[in-house]
């Protein structure tokens, strides 16, 4: 965040002080009522409610998948032929239904539609959405459909948040931010992962770090996290394997899991970006079938020898981290799992892409593990941390959310010990990832939708214009208030600068013209200070470091604003002026 | 304007109070209406994980590993965390042959219950197959002095008895010795197990409480043929040839396909036979007994090619066969009954040409072998 410039300061430290007295002096119940039910404040209030309804939403959630999965699919490990086949398939028919006919706002994965709330309907989501969201995301995940719960959850949230927000009438600032507070918790209660959650919401979704959002983002989605534990258990989505980096030489290994993560993240998200408008531009009555066909083949994957890629996969994301897959099948697990999500994706079914992308990273990094371990069985730690890295490298990769991936294995495997590994394979993963598919997938569906939604990586690596890239040197002399008007005078003989900046007595920067000083100068007042001449107003001052918009602020009010040292306000760094900041505007404009 | 304003202030003033407790309710409404359907699921789950655990107990029972595996990652499903579910999904995981995933889960209960005997004594197993043998020692001791759920002492016993079977494979008698006599003590009188422990001690080259443990045995039973043996050779190990005759002797006759203890009761008389320094022995038969044992030592010599130029004992080998030329001479009854001191030189010669032999030919066998346990006998005296 971005230090207050000195004026503004002083605002700021009036109002607290203005604040503080009303406290003091007005102390009173009312004034306490007054103040707990003051915008900010009742944020902050929901947000916590928002958890609580998130949090139990989710549970919710997780039952309705469970229940789905039971009748659907069987109650055993071993599905039968004719389950694998028909339940995904004919799930899928009544999901196209239902859908098409009542809850078209469902399809997807939900994170484009939380944005879009955000930066297009003021925060709005209809309630019906979530109901939807929940129904056919549980009957689809439920049914062997390859999605996971996490994006549905997210979006379940928002919308309770939504909806909450609207019956509080909340000011449309703070509406259009609840929409990230509730998707917050929504991901959090469904991940058990509450700072992994914060940082997606922030990374992806709202783009910046305000403390004001991040306080409510937290509450929310600590207080989901605690009502889905306590419903839940406090257990991790998998058992964590005992995580190790055996020697430095690894990390050789790692890298060549961060680039064959890379390159499968480029795969799956090319794959989607071909296969989705060749779906969606397929005549309106194959809307219809198009869900239930991609379960079919998904079924087909089943049959033929991998069941393991129906459904979201966690109890397999744990098998293959404690190793009891051959690194062989791990491979054709990841790719068949790529195929099958797509399909289940691209087909509009509603659901999920977060549990996708943690199995194919998860038995990626597996597979890479164990060939390794063939190869160089001293070499290699155990497979399970090399499926932990890898469900990070992809969501470096394929959903390129950076910050989220570190902290996510950090958070899941809770040893920090794999830190370094973990930095190393999402670098090489996201930087693969950006060279060869420059669009994430989710700004690649938002184009696909139509809509134009702000582009967060784009945001992140924005460069920022700063005080410094507009400030000019002093032209001219710099007068001080101590000196005397003909001494002032004197300075200014040989010069044609018209406006002079002064260095006040013991602090500050003031302004003065050379018109104003003749005229000062005729009334006789040669012998008297600048000080004790010059009207009181201080000319507010910046930093290098400043954003450039700062500037914009005192530009138009004071012809030349100085530029002075952190470390020493009296020391001139250069001064701005509106014309070189507009010049610098329309420079970088210009590209 | 204002006036809007402040209505519009008032109006939400009241309002939120109320939305807020309105909220409340709502929340704990919801929170216990989600209470109840998280016990229907719960009950149903657990109830279908009861029902898969109970097939893959059947199924493991009847050794039908890979089915039971797949019942129990069923069962598993229900309740990911049941410690019991995963104890014995790691079991027939083993029983399947796939030590690597039974490891994992082993682990992990371990890690959760690091005091369970099962965990430790099948952690111990499979280290050691995989010939991680301090890691197998550390699990055995812990399952030695583990929190075991039934019939606590039998299974210290044996996973103490698997833990001085693994300490005999790997040569670590001393260490094996000490678990055998911590074992002995919580043994008992039981024959079957003090034969067990006897066999082991004789594994372990503790040949005392070896004898021991095998007359205990021998008090309950006296014709049983193992334990005669085991005495028989304990004795005989020990130096003691007239106890090892007499258990050895008993062994043949209650076992007369016993091949072993024949060889070894032979190797005994002859010990005994040909020992010139017994006590109460006639003088002509010592004299006799003399000349026969230097004879037998000048065969060993002729047939044994000791390598020229190599030293043993900080002596030259051709030596040994020139002073046995040299004495041969004088090594007759005659010559030894007039001069007694000659015994003692001739039967020196004897012993060291014995070892000599034994070091470079390799171990003698017949009256060879009985002259060098005869040596050993009197260089222990």
């Amino acid at each position: 965040m971005e230090q207050e410039p000195n004026g503004e300061r002083m605002l700021v430290e009036n109002a607290n002080a203005r604040s503080q007295s009303i406290w003091i002096q007005g102390y009173s119940p009312r004034t306490l009522w007054r103040s707990v039910f003051r915008e900010d404040r009742l944020f902050l209030i929901l947000s916590v409610f928002i958890g609580v309804f998130a949090g139990l939403a989710v549970v919710c959630f997780r039952f309705a998948i469970d229940w789905a999965r039971l009748y659907l699919l069987g109650t055993g490990v071993a599905l039968t032929p004719a389950r694998m086949l028909l339940a995904p398939a004919l799930a899928g028919l009544l999901i196209a239904v239902l859908v098409i006919h009542f809850f078209p706002a469902a399809r997807g994965s939900g994170v484009n539609q939380t944005k879009a709330a955000l930066y297009i309907f003021n925060g709005n989501i209809p309630f019906k959405t979530a109901v939807g969201k929940f129904i056919t995301s549980a009957l689809a995940i439920g049914s062997g459909h390859s999605l996971g719960p996490e994006d549905p959850s997210l979006q379940i949230g928002a919308c309770i948040a939504s909806a909450l927000g609207r019956e509080m009438r909340l000011e449309r600032d703070r509406m259009r931010l609840i929409a990230p507070v509730g998707a917050a918790a929504g991901l959090a209660a469904a991940f058990n992962a509450p700072i992994s959650a914060v940082l997606f919401v922030i990374e992806e979704v709202i783009g910046r770090w305000t403390a004001g959002i991040l306080g409510s983002v937290v509450l929310s989605a600590v207080s989901s996290v605690v009502v889905m534990r306590w419903f839940l258990g406090s257990e991790s989505l998998f058992r964590i394997p005992p995580v190790e980096l055996k020697r430095p030489a690894e990390l050789i290994a790692y890298a060549t899991l961060g680039v064959i993560g890379g390159l499968a993240s480029v795969a799956f998200a090319s794959g989607i970006a071909w296969l989705r408008p060749i779906c969606k531009a397929l005549p309106r009555w194959t809307q219809y079938l198009q869900p239930a066909l991609a379960g079919l083949l998904i079924g087909i994957i089943g049959v033929l020898g991998a069941p393991q890629v129906m459904g979201a996969g966690y109890e397999y994301i744990d098998q293959a981290m404690h190793g009891q897959f051959t690194w062989e099948f791990l491979a054709i697990l990841a790719g068949l799992k790529i195929l099958a999500t797509m399909l289940s994706f691209v087909s509009g079914t509603p659901g999920g892409m977060f549990a996708p992308t943690l199995f194919v990273g998860a038995m990626l990094g597996a597979a890479v593990g164990g060939a390794q371990h063939a190869l160089l069985p001293h070499l290699s730690g155990s497979a399970g941390t090399y499926a932990l890295v890898g469900m990070g490298v992809l969501f470096a990769g394929f959903l390129r959310a950076p910050m989220t991936s570190v902290f996510m294995v950090l958070e899941v495997s809770g040893n920090y010990s794999i830190i370094v590994p973990v930095i190393v394979a999402n670098t090489f993963a996201y930087v693969i990832s950006r060279a060869l598919q420059p669009t994430p997938i989710f700004d690649l569906l938002t184009h696909q939708d139509g809509l134009q939604l702000p582009s967060m990586e784009e945001q992140r690596e924005e460069n920022i214009l700063r005080v410094e890239d507009a400030m000019q040197p002093v032209e001219g002399p710099v007068l001080d208030a101590e000196k005397t008007l003909e001494d002032a005078m004197k300075m200014l003989d040989h010069s044609e600068i018209e406006q002079l900046l002064v260095r006040l007595s013991p602090a500050g920067w003031g302004s003065v013209s050379k018109e104003q000083l003749l005229t000062m100068a005729n009334r006789g007042n040669g012998t008297t200070t600048l000080g004790a001449l010059l009207p009181i107003t201080p000319v507010p001052y910046l930093h290098p470091d400043h954003p450039l918009e700062t500037a914009l602020r005192y530009v138009d009010r004071w012809p030349l604003v100085p530029v002075v040292n952190r470390a020493d306000f009296r020391k001139l760094e250069g001064v701005v002026t509106q014309r070189d900041v507009l010049e610098r505007y329309r420079e970088f404009g210009e590209g | 304007m204002a006036s809007d304003i402040i209505a519009r202030w008032r109006f939400n003033l009241r309002r939120r109070p109320v939305m807020l407790a309105a909220l409340t309710v709502l929340a704990i409404v919801f929170f216990l209406a989600v209470t109840g359907l998280s016990q229907v699921h719960q009950a149903q789950r657990r109830a279908i994980g009861e029902r898969w655990f109970s097939r893959g107990i059947a199924d493991l029972n009847a050794k039908r590993f890979a089915v039971a595996v797949t019942d129990f990652r069923a069962a598993l499903l229900y309740s990911p965390d049941d410690y019991s579910y995963q104890l014995n999904l790691a079991e027939a995981l083993i029983g399947e042959g796939q030590r690597g995933q039974a490891l994992a889960y082993l682990i992990n209960l371990w890690e959760r219950e690091p005091e369970n005997g099962i965990v430790n004594l099948e952690l111990a197993r499979i280290a050691a197959q995989q010939g991680q043998t301090n890691d197998a020692i550390r699990y055995y001791h812990n399952a030695v002095y583990a929190v075991w759920p039934a019939d606590r002492d039998t299974m210290r016993r044996d996973a103490r008895l698997e833990l001085i079977e693994l300490l005999l494979r790997i040569g670590a008698k001393p260490q094996a010795q000490g678990e055998l006599i911590a074992l002995e003590e919580g043994v008992g009188p039981d024959p079957d197990q003090q034969e067990r422990v006897g066999g082991l001690f004789l594994r372990a080259d503790d040949y005392e409480h070896a004898l021991s443990a095998f007359s205990t045995v021998l008090k309950s039973d006296r014709h049983n043929a193992a334990a005669l043996a085991g005495a028989g050779y304990a004795a005989f190990a020990l130096g003691r040839y007239p106890e090892g005759r007499h258990y050895l002797q008993a062994a043949i006759a209650a076992n007369p396909d016993d091949t072993t203890s024949q060889e070894r009761l032979k190797t005994t008389q002859l010990v005994l036979q040909m020992d010139p320094f017994r006590r109460q022995i006639p003088i002509a038969e010592r004299d006799r007994i003399v000349v026969q044992a230097f004879q037998t030592a000048g065969e060993r010599l002729r047939n044994c090619k000791l390598p020229t130029g190599t030293t043993s004992a900080g002596s030259v080998t051709p030596s040994l066969s020139d002073k046995w030329e040299r004495l041969n001479p004088q090594i007759t009854e005659a010559r030894l009954r007039r001069n007694p001191d000659l015994v003692e030189t001739a039967m020196d010669l004897v012993f060291r040409i014995e070892h000599e032999a034994s070091a470079a030919c390799g171990s003698p066998t017949g009256a060879d072998l009985a002259l060098l346990l005869i040596s050993n006998m009197h260089e222990g005296s």
